[in-house]
């Protein structure tokens, strides 16, 4: 068998198949290794720096411990939200769309987008092997104009200090929510004709969300809201199981 | 030791500093464009050598709307954090991703502990470092708990499950978000803009135009991004 062709039918819908194959393991895995090398180069570059920056070696320390501690609630809280979206991508894409680069929000956005433009939608039947390919390059090659942006904005910020981020407080604030606010509704609102499933499902894991909201400003719990999207998704989940099972489910 | 801050020269010290910056943003850049060219490859391995008879236009498609949903977000989200994580900090945090719900807060949590403003070079140092713990934890509990724990689970979870799964993930997500989103921007306006216009376009437009429906999201987005702009609160008080 030659070593690079897989044998793979673009029609057929065992997405696993294709996306836990050991090439895209190893793509995967190359991420993680270059973040963990960026991150011993600049901890070496940082603790020949601090003495001039007046920050102590034990400052350096405390950072990092700060730093590593704050997280263990939010990584634990994508964790739960990527194994509930490891039957939709797969392992490898899942760790580095969800678990890195991207957020789960924009990656499932950006795969649905692509998926529409096929005439296909994500999970169902018409959820083939290349329906998945061209949701993975799509949503792969968006991420990408984030690390884009980063690298062609960050040496200009430098230079001219803040000033692209002053221009007129409005855009900055305005147009964002705008954006994003539209995108999400309009990606949650094309699920609602699918199937009355698919209505309590959405209707269900926005309420367990607000109530997750609601209760962490309630009582100042902030890793409630740090959870609130894994417990929406799971809920989410529970209800489409026993609606799908009663035959709410798309009619096949 | 090299703690004594009085006894080094302000040129040594600009040095050294100059030097930080020169690495970060050498290696910063470098490796940035290691971790996009390698994210890139999996996606093209699968279109090049899949079999799967992915057309050239079906990819640009694709990426069109993709394009059209996200790219204010693209262009927004470097500028919104530089103020905050520094010029060497940007280019890890935005290869390990999840900034505002983790890295942002772990930064911050690392800058209060220390005493350090943002903005200022030990609040830089302190993001850094604040990120490379964040990294480490992050990365650890993603290798075990999703990459071995979570392939396994997969692979026992019963057939129907992952099938159910599967089928309903994305309207749990988006029920999800949608609440995220609204409670995060705290901008009413925006948000019964953004409902307006996505239902005309879904109920309304896409109906009498079905060729539309591709690009359906692009469309709602761009237009809530101009009736919001237009119909803005001009009074220049305080946004909250």
């Amino acid at each position: 068998m030659t070593p690079l062709a897989l044998p793979l039918d673009g029609s057929s819908t065992d997405i696993l198949a294709v996306a836990n194959s050991p090439v895209l393991w190893i793509c995967g895995l190359g991420v993680f290794a270059v973040i963990i090398i960026q991150s011993v180069i600049y901890m070496r570059a940082a603790r020949k720096a601090a003495p001039a920056a007046g920050m102590t070696q034990d400052e350096l320390k405390t950072s990092f411990r700060s730093g590593a501690i704050a997280a263990i609630g939010p990584s634990l809280a994508v964790v739960l939200v990527a194994v509930a979206l490891l039957a939709l991508f797969g392992t490898p894409a899942v760790l580095v769309r969800i678990g890195l680069i991207g957020s789960a929000a924009y990656e499932t956005g950006a795969a649905n987008v692509s998926a529409t433009t096929m005439g296909a939608a994500l999970g169902g039947d018409t959820y083939t092997q290349q329906v998945f390919a061209v949701a993975f390059f799509a949503m792969s090659l968006g991420g990408a104009m984030w690390m884009l942006a980063t690298l062609v904005f960050t040496p200009i910020l430098k230079r001219g200090g803040h000033k692209l981020a002053k221009v007129n407080p409005a855009i900055m604030t305005v147009v964002p929510a705008a954006a994003l606010l539209a995108a999400f509704i309009s990606l949650g609102t094309a699920e609602l004709p699918k199937s009355a499933a698919h209505v309590v499902t959405l209707l269900s894991a926005a309420a367990v969300m607000g109530l997750c909201v609601f209760l962490s400003r309630k009582l100042g719990k902030n890793w409630l809201r740090e959870w609130g999207l894994g417990f929406a998704i799971l809920a989410g989940l529970t209800v489409a199981y026993f609606a799908h099972g009663a035959g709410l489910s798309p009619v096949a | 030791m090299s703690t004594s801050l009085t006894a080094r020269t302000d040129t040594a010290s600009t040095a050294s500093l100059d030097e930080f910056d020169r690495t970060t943003s050498r290696w910063g850049q470098l490796t940035m464009i290691a971790g996009l060219i390698i994210s890139l490859a999996g996606p093209m391995y699968l279109v090049i050598f899949g079999n799967l008879d992915v057309a050239t236009s079906q990819l640009w498609t694709a990426f069109a709307a993709v394009a059209g949903t996200f790219f204010v977000i693209w262009l927004v989200e470097p500028l919104t954090y530089f103020p905050i994580l520094g010029p060497a900090a940007m280019y890890q945090a935005f290869m390990i991703g999840n900034i505002s719900n983790k890295l942002l807060p772990s930064a911050l949590v690392a800058q209060t502990n220390i005493g350090a403003k943002p903005g200022t070079k030990r609040g830089d140092l302190a993001a850094v470092m604040a990120i490379c713990g964040a990294a480490a934890v992050h990365l650890t509990s993603l290798l075990v708990f999703v990459g071995l724990l979570g392939t396994w689970l997969i692979s026992v979870i019963p057939e129907d499950l992952i099938a159910v799964a599967r089928l309903y993930v994305l309207p749990a997500v988006m029920g999800a978000v949608i609440v995220q989103a609204i409670v995060s921007m705290k901008q009413l306006r925006p948000t019964l803009i953004a409902f307006g216009v996505v239902l005309v376009v879904q109920f309304v437009l896409l109906p009498l135009v079905p060729a539309l429906s591709m690009m359906s999201t692009a469309i709602s987005v761009i237009g809530t991004i101009f009736i919001a702009w237009f119909a803005r609160r001009r009074t220049s008080d305080v946004v909250a």
